[in-house]
C-alpha cells in the first residue's frame, strides 16, 4: 500500500494539528478504539492506523522513551513484530540494492580485465 | 462480506446520481434529537446526518459517496496527515451528536456498508453486546491524564566545571549520569503512583502508549497516558484527586494534566464483542 521505505519522512510530514496533544488524543481514541462490527467495505484501520500514526509516533518516541525507562509497548505484539517486519524488509532492500550495485561494479571490473 | 465493486467506484460521470454508501457513527439506544443530528457536519461531501433505527438500538449514519470512501481511496486519503484528522474529527462529531441524549458505543472510523439495510443488519446481530455495553457506559464517561517527566537532562550539571583533569572530569560524568538516571526513576515512580490513585476512583482504567514529543509538542517526555472511566456521579471525586496530584506533581519535576470529559471510546468494548470480532475476522 504505502512505501515503507520512504518512511520516516522528514520533518513536514507530522499530523498537522494543535501541539497541545488534543489531536493526538482524538485519533488515538478514534482509530484505536470503539466496538468493531464488520462492514461491508473493508478498510483496515490497522493499517493506516500502523502506518500513519503508530509507526511515526512508535519511532518518534522510542528513543527518548527508553531513555526515560517506558518500555512497556514492547509487549503490545502488533507493533513490535510490525516493527520487527518493517526494519528486516528495509534491510533487505538495502541490502539487495548493494548486491545489485556490486554485481555491477563486478561486471564492469571482469570486462575491463578481459 | 462484499467490497465494493470498482465499477461502482469509478462511476463518477457528472450527469449521473453520485452512488453512495452508508457510513456508521455510532449505535445508542437513547433516541437523539433529530434535529440537532440533522445540522451536525459529517464527512465531506456527504448527505445530512440522519438517525437509523435497528430495533431498540439506533444508529447515526450519514450517506458518503463511495468514489471516497472505497477501500482504495478511503486508504490513500487516510494516509495524509490532513484528510486523517478532517475524517476523525467528522467522526467524533457524528459520535458526538449520538451521544447528546444518552450512552454511545461509537464504531471505529469509517464503517461503511452499501446501504441502509446491512448496516442495520449488522448492529442487529449484535445487539445483545451493543446493549449490555450501553448499560456498562451509561451514566459514565472517559478522563485522559498525562504524566509528563522532566525532559533528558534536567539535572545535569555542567561536566566542565571544576578540575580540568580527566579523572575528575570523569568522575563528574558518571556523577550526573547517576543523578539523571535516579531523577527518571523518581519520576516514572511517580507516574506509576499516579495510576494506582486514580483506579481508586475510576471503574476501569486503561494505558494508551506514551504519545511521542513530535505529536503533543512538548520537549519533556510522556510517562503515563492514561484513561479512566468514571461513573458521573465521583466526578468531582475524580476531577479533584487529579488536582492534588497535580499539586503534589508541582513540587517535583514531573506534571500531571487531565482532559475530558471524552465520550468512552476507550471503553466501548467488552470481551464478548472482541471474541466475536475474532470469530467474525476468522471466517
Amino acid at each position: 500500500m504505502t512505501d515503507l521505505g520512504t518512511w520516516p519522512a522528514g520533518p513536514g510530514v507530522q499530523p498537522a494539528g494543535p501541539p497541545s496533544g488534543s489531536l493526538a488524543d482524538l485519533l488515538e481514541r478514534v482509530l484505536d478504539k470503539g466496538i468493531v462490527i464488520a462492514g461491508d467495505i473493508k478498510i483496515d484501520l490497522l493499517d493506516i492506523e500502523l502506518l500513519t500514526i503508530r509507526l511515526r509516533l512508535f519511532i518518534a518516541s522510542v528513543e527518548t522513551a527508553k531513555k526515560a525507562g517506558i518500555d512497556w509497548w514492547e509487549t503490545d505484539p502488533a507493533l513490535s513484530s510490525r516493527a520487527a517486519r518493517d526494519a528486516l524488509t528495509e534491510e533487505n532492500a538495502r541490502l539487495r540494492a548493494r548486491l545489485a550495485a556490486l554485481e555491477d561494479a563486478d561486471a564492469d571490473t571482469s570486462e575491463v580485465t578481459r | 462480506m462484499s467490497t465494493l465493486p470498482a465499477d461502482r467506484v469509478s462511476a463518477t460521470a457528472p450527469e449521473m446520481p453520485c452512488p453512495t454508501v452508508t457510513c456508521v457513527f455510532a449505535v445508542t439506544d437513547t433516541t437523539p434529537p433529530h434535529e440537532a443530528v440533522s445540522v451536525t457536519p459529517g464527512h465531506d461531501g456527504g448527505g445530512p446526518l440522519r438517525v437509523l433505527a435497528a430495533g431498540p438500538l439506533h444508529l447515526i449514519v450519514q450517506d458518503v459517496p463511495a468514489a471516497a470512501f472505497g477501500e482504495e481511496a478511503l486508504a490513500e486519503r487516510l494516509n495524509r496527515p490532513d484528510e486523517l484528522e478532517r475524517c476523525a474529527r467528522a467522526h467524533h462529531r457524528g459520535v458526538e451528536t449520538a451521544a447528546s441524549a444518552g450512552p454511545v458505543v461509537p464504531l471505529p472510523m469509517a464503517t461503511l456498508y452499501l446501504d441502509d439495510d446491512n448496516a442495520v443488519r449488522a448492529v442487529t446481530a449484535r445487539a445483545a453486546s451493543l446493549r449490555s455495553l450501553l448499560d456498562r457506559l451509561r451514566h459514565r464517561t472517559e478522563w485522559a491524564v498525562k504524566v509528563h517527566g522532566p525532559g533528558l537532562g534536567h539535572a545535569s550539571g555542567a561536566a566542565g566545571d571544576g578540575p580540568a583533569d580527566g579523572r575528575s572530569y570523569l568522575r563528574r560524568v558518571s556523577e550526573r549520569r547517576r543523578t539523571e538516571r535516579e531523577e527518571r526513576e523518581r519520576a516514572l515512580a511517580q507516574a506509576h503512583a499516579v495510576d494506582r490513585e486514580l483506579r481508586r476512583h475510576a471503574v476501569a482504567a486503561t494505558r494508551h502508549r506514551p504519545q511521542s514529543e513530535q505529536l503533543t509538542g512538548r520537549s519533556v517526555p510522556q510517562l503515563l497516558n492514561a484513561a479512566y472511566l468514571v461513573d458521573d456521579a465521583r466526578r468531582a471525586e475524580f476531577v479533584r484527586a487529579v488536582g492534588e496530584l497535580a499539586c503534589d506533581a508541582q513540587r517535583s519535576a514531573v506534571e500531571v494534566t487531565m482532559s475530558g470529559p471524552w465520550i468512552p471510546y476507550s471503553f466501548a468494548r467488552s470481551d464478548e464483542t472482541e471474541r466475536d470480532a475474532h470469530e467474525e475476522a476468522g471466517a
